[in-house]
């Protein structure tokens, strides 16, 4: 396997912020990872089709990538962490809690991982899978996201706000309210905005990250559970799990500019290169939307219940 | 195991008091980490506009699930509208309807409240469709839903497996019991 390394997607799984190169994608469009949470397989989709299968345990929900190529997953029912290294058998890292959202830092050797029914995020070590450190956060933490400099972001599903963690101190410097069910979070790609798609509300909080206020909520469509940017930072798309669609926001004007078809209940989606690609939890594949004109291009057959698509860019040059 | 108490949001007061003296651990419109599946359909032999002036009243379900003892609606077809509908094994749904197209011939809706006694699960949303299938129709059925208690060791009767089963029975009973409607026999 290549070495692999991030860039700027910020996948809804919370691709751990290593944002490095931005718009460096080949034409033909980057690898995309899919994970599948009845299938408990990670697909490795190129060129528009599954290139390579990785079978892992029950369940797997979340997934990150580190600088190295090494993809975390987890399993919040198995009560563990997938770490799959290129060239090296899935290694299990046990974690104690029901473990759902995930970011992992940029060289990997830290974990961040959700406890979604313990209401906290723990720090863990990857290579040992030794618990370092917990942060409170609130109720049913979703998915997670890193910055560059260190700060988490946590999405309190039932609190109704975001959680910020400085994974230094793994002390919660701030709380965010958002709109009703916040579930998945994406950074611009400057990090300048974090964009938080919000369930049962059915809208975008976006919140400036230099004052960690909310600088606005407006309508992203039914049911938004999935988000991502455009590598220019100038596109926002939210999946709607309810309508079977991707709504497609202007990051400047923060109003909905198209609507894109997909399969039904999509959920986690990612920007590669020119396309977008979307998990589509209930007919087992991934849409692929092309990113210049807005429209659904393929259908790759994935196994059951995808719900991560994470995006991981071609090797350092 | 979880508090219901502090699980239960503002908007549903009146169930506080069911789950505390149930001492469920299942959490009201709590998500929790493995959603399910519920995928049926069925073919009926009437044409697809037949098959939607009966199925497609959303506060109508008691005229055709043979499982719905009487069901009520808030208002007419439209997004918002609430349906109950209590079974006649007991336990009562309460239900948002989210979208409803006539020219789709399909509706969606969600669970507002649980109530495990009569579905053990902690929520679900689903899509009913009406598509023309030959000379008649087939409708599907399709859903996704979170088991009764969403934490790491359910209780048998509150797990995946029973969430499956009984989702996939009361789902399978309203089919067969919409057939019957409008092919004109009665159920069973």
């Amino acid at each position: 396997m290549r070495h692999l390394r991030l860039i700027a997607t910020l996948a809804v799984a919370a691709a751990a912020g290593t944002g490095a190169g931005i718009g460096v994608a080949s034409a033909a469009g980057d690898p995309v990872w899919v994970v599948s949470q009845q299938g408990a397989e990670l697909a490795r989709v190129e060129a528009g089709t599954v290139a390579g299968r990785i079978p892992l345990g029950p369940a797997p929900v979340a997934a990150a990538a580190d600088r190295a190529g090494r993809l975390y997953l987890t399993h919040p029912d198995g009560r563990a962490v997938t770490v799959v290294a290129p060239g090296e058998p899935p290694r299990r890292l046990p974690v104690p809690g029901q473990a759902f959202g995930l970011a992992v830092s940029p060289d990997g050797a830290r974990l961040y991982v959700g406890d979604w029914s313990g209401d906290r995020v723990l720090r863990i070590c990857a290579a040992t899978g030794a618990v370092e450190g917990a942060a409170a956060v609130g109720r049913d933490p979703a998915h997670l996201v890193l910055d560059r400099r260190g700060r988490l972001y946590v999405a309190d599903r039932e609190s109704r706000q975001v959680s910020v963690i400085d994974t230094g101190t793994m002390a919660r410097v701030a709380v965010v309210p958002t709109g009703e069910a916040p579930f998945a979070l994406a950074l611009a790609p400057d990090e300048a905005s974090l964009y938080v798609a919000n369930v049962r509300s059915g809208d975008l909080t976006v919140i400036d990250t230099a004052t960690l206020r909310a600088r606005a909520t407006v309508p992203a469509g039914r049911m938004p559970y999935g988000v991502a940017v455009t590598g220019d930072g100038s596109r926002i798309l939210v999946t709607n799990q309810h309508a079977a669609a991707v709504t497609v926001i202007d990051a400047a004007r923060l109003e909905i500019v198209a609507t894109v078809a997909v399969g039904p209940y999509p959920e986690g989606i990612a920007v590669a290169g020119p396309r977008a690609y979307v998990a589509n939890w209930f007919s087992d594949d991934v849409s692929v939307i092309d990113l210049a004109t807005w429209r659904e291009t393929a259908r790759i057959k994935v196994a059951e219940g995808p719900r991560t698509v994470l995006a991981v860019g071609e090797p350092a040059r | 195991m979880r508090m219901p108490l502090a699980l239960v949001p503002a908007l549903v007061p009146a169930l506080v008091p069911a789950l505390a003296v149930l001492g469920l651990a299942g959490a009201a419109l709590a998500h929790g980490p493995t959603p399910q599946k519920i995928d049926q359909s069925i073919t009926i032999q009437a044409p697809p506009d037949a098959v939607w002036k009966v199925v497609g009243d959303f506060g109508g379900i008691g005229r055709w699930h043979p499982d719905v003892a009487r069901a009520e609606a808030s208002g007419g077809n439209v997004e918002g509208t609430t349906r109950r509908v209590t079974l006649k094994a007991g336990g009562t749904l309460v239900e948002g309807l989210d979208e409803w197209l006539a020219d789709g011939r399909t509706y969606s809706y969600r669970m507002s409240d649980p109530d495990l006694k009569a579905l053990p699960v902690s929520s679900y949303s689903a899509t009913l469709t009406v598509t023309p299938d030959g000379t008649g129709s087939k409708v599907s059925w399709i859903g996704r839903f979170y088991r009764g208690d969403t934490g790491n060791e359910p209780p048998e009767n509150l797990s995946d497996e029973a969430g499956r089963a009984a989702m996939n029975r009361y789902f399978a009973d309203g089919l067969k019991g919409l057939k019957a409607a409008v092919e004109g026999r009665t159920t069973h």
